[in-house]
């Protein structure tokens, strides 16, 4: 317990220094899966004030490293106490799709795999299953089952390579910033396909919105 | 030498004995020479599962010296290759057995002559239990994706490495380290087994290494049973990971098993299921996890827990 408060952030993660914002969001997802408070994997094995201080920490974790800027200042910082040393991150900051630990899984696969897992999710998430009943879905409804997988925009746009700034459109509703109704669309059955939602469904009660 | 694999879980029902029973089986199949052991003292049934009804000599007669070698209470099987040392025709008493008793049976199992000797555990974690696999320093827990199952599983797996530093330390010196560590975290169980030795280590760094050492020599693997197709098949890589990780111990995960309806059927017929069934999802699963064993056993390198293995070597 008292040992893994004193990891940093890329030991509780259990991740290289170099890694992409995808694989730290994988790897956060992973270390939630073990820790949140239905998880049968640790059952039994924190009390509630460990458990919480766990996920806490987890957050911090995520949220420091998944920002930019945060990122570096704490880079910065493990650099000063002597813990991130010269030629542990890549020459140009960090890699840009190292996906996942094991270089014989395929970066196809390993989406395949999140796909399946969030496909699971969604079928099992009441919350999510009541927002998919809606006539009309919005950026904001996206959004919401987003939060609900616990999956970063970041996330889907390595998955769907649609630009973050399209994405963040998608989500505001602000459609103007799309280049045009067919990209929309597309974009938009990107995203609900990278989450494990029905790419056609969500595009269409998406769109027809944007008619009212 | 045999090789002496032990079987327990912390939880009863769990299929401890429907595992020794079957694996048994198709080792013996296989041609090696196998004997299962019930060691589940006050609770045997190993004879059911495998099909042998009434046997009419089993493990107490040695503990009672009514044989004097071991070898005289081992029973054939109707299956080839496979034997029986019963658990049956205990007295009641016989669940407790002293420490010495222990070592002593353990001693004259590692002197007979067999491939592979299975011992099924009693549930729980009595002394009985954990002493069985402390003493062989090897062993397969058999857990269930349920939490009571996961919470006794996790429960006698401390219980099982805090014994062995108990056992190793001489009375005063575990007492000792016990007053350090709660001193050092006031209002807590200690029951993490890393927690304790991290203590140790600073009260007695020598103790601290050299059981350090004998503790990460134990090669102890997990086994899932009963595992339903809505479970998540990577739970057991998981408790692995997270056993690592917060207690500091290292368990091998070898496989699931997936749930059977028809395991309680054949129960009740009182027959072998993987003879019964020889192609249900369940046989194939005990295949491939009795062949991952033997190889990881024998060092042929770790087989990935998620490869596809080819069944058909295994049938013999």
């Amino acid at each position: 317990m008292k040992k893994l408060m004193e990891q940093n952030f890329y030991e509780l993660l259990g991740i290289e220094f170099d890694v992409s914002p995808f694989e730290i969001s994988l790897a956060y997802k992973e270390n939630y899966q073990l820790y949140h408070e239905d998880s049968l994997v640790s059952y039994s094995l924190f009390s509630r004030e460990e458990r919480e201080a766990i996920l806490a920490r987890l957050d911090e974790a995520y949220a420091t490293l998944i920002d930019e800027k945060k990122r570096s200042r704490y880079d910065q910082s493990l650099s000063e106490c002597g813990i991130l040393k010269e030629g542990m991150k890549s020459q140009d900051g960090r890699k840009t799709v190292g996906l996942i630990r094991d270089s014989k899984v395929s970066t196809n696969n390993t989406i395949l795999t999140i796909r399946d897992e969030l496909k699971a999710m969604v079928s099992s998430n009441a919350v999510i299953q009541e927002i998919l009943t809606q006539n009309a879905l919005r950026g904001k409804d996206l959004k919401r089952i987003r939060g609900e997988l616990r999956v970063s925009l970041e996330i889907i746009s390595e998955m769907t390579k649609v630009r973050m700034i399209f994405l963040r459109a998608i989500e505001d509703d602000e459609y103007k910033k799309a280049p045009s109704r067919v990209f929309l669309k597309s974009y938009v059955k990107a995203y609900a396909q990278s989450i494990g939602l029905d790419g056609e469904f969500v595009a269409s009660r998406y769109l027809n919105r944007m008619n009212d | 030498m045999a090789q002496i694999w032990p079987i327990g879980g912390g939880k009863g029902g769990t299929g401890k004995s429907f595992l020794t029973g079957n694996i048994g089986i198709l080792l013996a199949r296989q041609r090696f020479k196998t004997l299962l052991i019930d060691a589940d003292l006050g609770a045997a049934n190993l004879h059911t599962i495998i099909g042998l009804s009434d046997p009419d000599r089993s493990l107490s007669d040695f503990i009672n010296k009514r044989f004097s070698r071991l070898e005289e209470t081992v029973l054939q099987t109707p299956i080839p290759n496979l034997f029986l040392i019963s658990g049956a025709r205990n007295k009641l008493d016989i669940a407790n057995l002293a420490y010495e008793q222990k070592t002593k049976m353990l001693r004259a199992i590692s002197r007979l002559d067999y491939h592979y000797i299975l011992l099924d555990l009693s549930s729980g974690t009595s002394f009985n239990t954990i002493d069985f696999f402390t003493l062989s320093d090897s062993g397969i827990f058999v857990c269930c994706p349920e939490p009571t199952s996961i919470e006794n599983f996790y429960r006698l797996i401390r219980s099982v490495y805090i014994r062995k530093i108990q056992q190793i330390l001489k009375g005063h010196q575990f007492r000792k380290l016990a007053q350090a560590a709660e001193a050092r975290n006031p209002n807590t169980v200690i029951n993490n087994p890393e927690y304790l030795l991290d203590v140790l280590k600073e009260i007695d760094l020598e103790n601290g290494h050299r059981i350090e050492g004998i503790l990460q020599a134990f090669q102890f693997k997990l086994v899932l049973n009963q595992v339903r197709k809505q479970d998540n098949s990577k739970i057991g890589i998981l408790i692995c990971k997270i056993i690592e990780k917060h207690l500091g111990l290292k368990i091998q995960f070898m496989g699931n098993v997936g749930f059977d309806e028809r395991v309680h059927d054949e129960l009740c017929k009182k027959g072998p299921f993987v003879e019964e069934y020889p192609y249900s999802q369940a046989t194939m699963d005990l295949k491939a996890l009795t062949k991952r064993i033997v190889a990881v056993i024998h060092g042929q390198g770790e087989v990935p827990a998620f490869t596809l293995p080819d069944v058909n070597t295994l049938t013999g």
